[in-house]
């Protein structure tokens, strides 16, 4: 027997189980544990360092890095049409945001227009990758609760969305579709069909989405007042997205700083005053349903013309040229192994990902590969309100904390 | 077009707190080695990403960071926010922070030598972390190294046993990681 059990044992004898739950107080035996790397409920490989007294964290410190695979230095590889190829890695569950906001910014430095129907497209695809990414988060926070159910739910509508981009872009994830001067193919025959197909299906779907959770009182127990952030806080803490405006900070840049055609778009932005996991809750499933909303005008609005910009130097030239001109074949030549050159300077562009403000900063020396690309994703810097969000909490709340944040690993790591 | 503001880094830490009260809100924050750049300045630079969401602009900062170790002070008591992006500055940039006070790696491992987003760090001319087990080498195509002699050549730990191995067998198994690290030190 060890001296501790020894120690149990002899407490049990002199006062019964009563006298030694009073004579054993938590406070006083500080406990440091990982959390992670490897844990189902860390959404990834997060370590999360736990100082604990008792069950409650009474510090918490996230450590990363267990996915970086330096893919900023790999982008200084590529030329810059393969850049995307990487960048689409990133944030796996929201690949077109990043190639958006990469394009985007490589379209500053090359001053070229995307057509109205490239923009639409990109527009149309980016909400419903919105959509798929929330539903994963819906999944995963309702799991974390311990409704399992929700996981189902959340990845049967997911599946319907990655049959439709699996139709349009070839791919079901990392697609390489939206590229600098617009995207790369026009979409396919039936696709409005196809999309008629979800935007009939989802409201129902999410309105069950409704029913399993927003009114459970298990689920709001454990949401309600938990894993607090205040709005100044989050503005210290540059924390964006539905984070942000769970705080009571009304930001969203499709809105405010508006890129692509969203200017052009009715919807509304949810904002709650709470701060706690439940507010980010309410936002994201508002934001699911206003993302519908933008596919409907989307749908209904989509312009004819060029899907990407079709300058020669900038665009392969479709397949049937190649078989008539000689210029087309130089150019496809040209832009298949060397690439197109990017004038010299730099550009930050930033886009609303389904996390939040993801930037992207772009330095070209006027070669044909970027000199640098740093991206700023969102769940690396709203995992720093982590900490806040969980010290003098309960550890059982840490874990709704998480999901709530929605941390996507690769992401954060890059 | 993007509004740019280039400081020296004796600037900063002022020019920072000054830019706070008018409402400016640091969003991003990375380190750029400017090496093989035209333009004159410093080699190392901070490019901090501002945001002022009353007036919807966007500001981007730049610090130049001079000496060996390029050093900048932190405005991590400035913007919290502040506080992984500057340790990931200087964690792939090598760019230190003054103030900042927990400046440790983030991405790459706490003993890792160098910053791999240097211009003067290239990719594969990284020395090899996990050296190939010689007994699934081959030397050359179709023909495989008998598995008897090798797995004689290495002790318990995976380890060759000094003294017993010829050149030809030395160079298999230890030249690509002999010159790779050959090359890192230059």
């Amino acid at each position: 027997m060890t001296i501790e059990a020894e120690r149990i044992v002899e407490r049990f004898e002199q006062g019964g189980h009563g006298a030694f739950v009073e004579s054993f107080d938590a406070r006083e035996e500080r406990m440091t544990i990982n959390m992670g790397p490897v844990h189902p409920a860390t959404h990834g490989v997060l370590r999360l360092l736990l100082e604990l007294e008792g069950e409650t964290v009474v510090r918490c410190e996230p450590i990363i890095g267990y996915l970086h695979t330096g893919m900023e230095k790999e982008c200084e590889d590529q030329n810059w049409r393969g850049a995307t190829t990487i960048v689409t890695r990133m944030d796996y569950l929201a690949p077109f945001f990043n190639e958006l906001v990469y394009s985007l910014a490589v379209e500053e430095l090359l001053e070229c227009d995307v057509p109205p129907r490239g923009q639409y497209i990109r527009m149309l695809l980016c909400e419903l990758n919105r959509l798929s990414s929330h539903m994963v988060w819906f999944g995963t926070q309702g799991l974390d609760m311990g409704a399992m159910s929700a996981m189902f739910y959340g990845f049967r509508e997911r599946e319907m969305i990655l049959d439709f981009f699996e139709m349009v872009t070839g791919l079901r994830m990392n697609h390489q579709f939206i590229h600098p001067g617009g995207v790369w193919e026009d979409l396919p025959d039936g696709w409005d069909d196809a999309l008629e197909r979800i935007l009939d299906v989802l409201p129902g779907r999410i309105a069950e989405y409704e029913d399993l959770l927003s009114y459970n009182p298990v689920f709001l127990e454990r949401t309600k007042g938990v894993g607090v952030i205040s709005r100044d806080e989050v503005l210290a803490l540059a924390a964006s997205g539905p984070i942000a405006r769970a705080a009571g900070v009304d930001w969203d840049v499709r809105r405010d700083m508006p890129y692509d055609a969203y200017g052009e778009l009715e919807f509304d932005v949810p904002v709650e005053d709470a701060g706690d996991v439940y507010a980010r809750y309410q936002v994201r499933m508002v934001e699911m349903r206003e993302s519908l909303r933008l596919l409907r005008q989307i749908a209904d609005r989509m312009p004819d013309g060029d899907h990407k910009n079709m300058d020669p130097k900038l665009s392969p030239p479709p397949r049937p040229e190649l078989n008539r001109s000689m210029e087309a074949v130089i150019h496809h030549f040209k832009l298949m192994t060397q690439g197109y050159t990017v004038p010299a300077g730099e550009a930050y562009r930033v886009v609303e990902s389904p996390r939040g403000e993801l930037g992207c900063y772009v330095v070209s020396d006027g070669g044909t590969s970027p000199y640098r690309v740093h991206v700023r994703d969102p769940s690396f810097v709203n995992l720093q309100s982590l900490p806040v969000m969980v010290e003098e909490g309960m550890i059982a709340d840490l874990i709704a904390s998480i999901a709530s944040i929605d941390p996507v690993l690769g992401g954060v790591d890059r | 077009m993007p509004e740019i503001l280039r400081l020296a880094a004796s600037e900063w830490a002022d020019r920072a707190s000054s830019l706070r009260s008018e409402g400016w809100v640091a969003t991003d924050l990375c380190g750029l080695d400017r090496l093989g750049l035209v333009g004159d300045g410093a080699r190392f630079e901070v490019v901090v990403q501002l945001l002022h969401m009353e007036t919807r602009r966007r500001l981007t900062v730049h610090v130049a960071a001079e000496g060996d170790p390029p050093t900048v002070p932190s405005a991590i008591g400035v913007w919290p926010a502040v506080d992984f992006p500057e340790r990931e500055a200087y964690d792939l940039v090598g760019i230190h922070f003054d103030g900042h006070p927990n400046l440790r790696r983030i991405m790459m491992p706490d003993e890792w030598e160098g910053h791999p987003l240097r211009k003067d760090y290239g990719v594969g001319k990284v020395p090899v972390e996990f050296r190939p087990q010689p007994f699934l080498q081959i030397d050359a195509p179709g023909q495989a190294t008998t598995s008897v002699h090798a797995a004689r050549e290495v002790d318990h730990l995976g380890q060759p046993v000094p003294g017993d191995d010829t050149p030809a067998r030395r160079e298999s198994n230890w030249s690509r990681s002999g010159a790779a690290e050959g090359e890192a030190q230059e």
